[in-house]
């Protein structure tokens, strides 16, 4: 069983897939446009964006007939679960900043 | 685009302080507690400044001198509410186009009381399509690896 981020690393060893993925970086994008520039048969970009959404770098969603490619949603909840850390460490430390200020206050 | 919205982060505490000095040491002594570990300068932070009024400039300072923007102060009620702009971007880079609210409640539960509630929204917006490449972890890693394999 691999896990999913060495999956992830694996979608991305290859450059055609790297430069699909910094593509939708930029904005999601129907397969058309994705596979303007790059050197590879329209055929082979779909196989490449079959990989990438098997690492679940990216998904798709329909929008009337076409299929719009997107960066995977889990990378804004990967910064969500940073910040909810963040925020965590910071309030405790403004807890004892503010309870301190308080003992302060009150010694004459 | 996809219109699917990320759950605000909300915490809760209780803190043994007035709510007059639980709102001074949020805003005007922000200094003393902002962790050091995490600004956007180039360099080690030498201050976390919150200017204490509406429109407020939000910002660290630097060893070299420089500041690094992090938002502003949105909406200014001592003691009660403070509304702060956090614009730092998933890439962590500032970036005034973006707007994420972070509301902070000071409600009295005693003199010397206060419970803080804090409410950071507007999350989906900190993607841009930026994002992954700036975590820590995860797929941040990946893409250092090979960006430092493809130099």
């Amino acid at each position: 069983m691999i896990s999913s981020s060495e999956r992830a690393f694996n979608a991305l060893g290859d450059p055609t897939r790297r430069a699909i993925f910094e593509k939708l970086r930029v904005s999601p994008l129907a397969v058309v446009h994705i596979a303007e520039g790059l050197s590879v048969s329209r055929p082979a970009v779909s196989q490449h964006l079959k990989v990438l959404r098997e690492a679940k770098l990216i998904s798709i969603h329909q929008q009337g007939t076409k299929n719009i490619y997107q960066i995977n949603r889990e990378g804004i909840l990967a910064m969500r679960d940073y910040l909810d850390k963040f925020w965590d460490t910071a309030l405790e430390a403004f807890k004892s900043a503010a309870e301190q200020t308080e003992k302060q206050n009150n010694t004459p | 685009m996809n219109t699917s919205t990320i759950e605000s982060i909300k915490k809760e505490l209780i803190v043994e302080a007035s709510q007059a000095t639980a709102f001074k040491v949020f805003t005007e002594k922000m200094d003393l507690w902002w962790p050091r570990t995490h600004h956007i300068g180039t360099c080690p932070m030498t201050e976390q400044v919150l200017e204490p009024h509406l429109n407020g400039r939000w910002y660290s300072k630097h060893e070299d001198g420089s500041e690094a923007d992090a938002g502003y102060v949105l909406n200014w009620q001592p003691n009660d509410l403070l509304i702060l702009v956090w614009q730092i971007n998933g890439d962590f880079k500032y970036d005034p186009e973006l707007i994420t609210e972070v509301i902070v409640h000071f409600i009295a539960d005693g003199p010397k009381k206060t419970k803080v509630r804090l409410e950071h929204k507007d999350l989906q917006k900190l993607g841009g399509g930026k994002v992954i490449e700036s975590m820590d972890t995860g797929w941040g890693l990946i893409l250092e690896l090979y960006k430092q394999q493809c130099i």
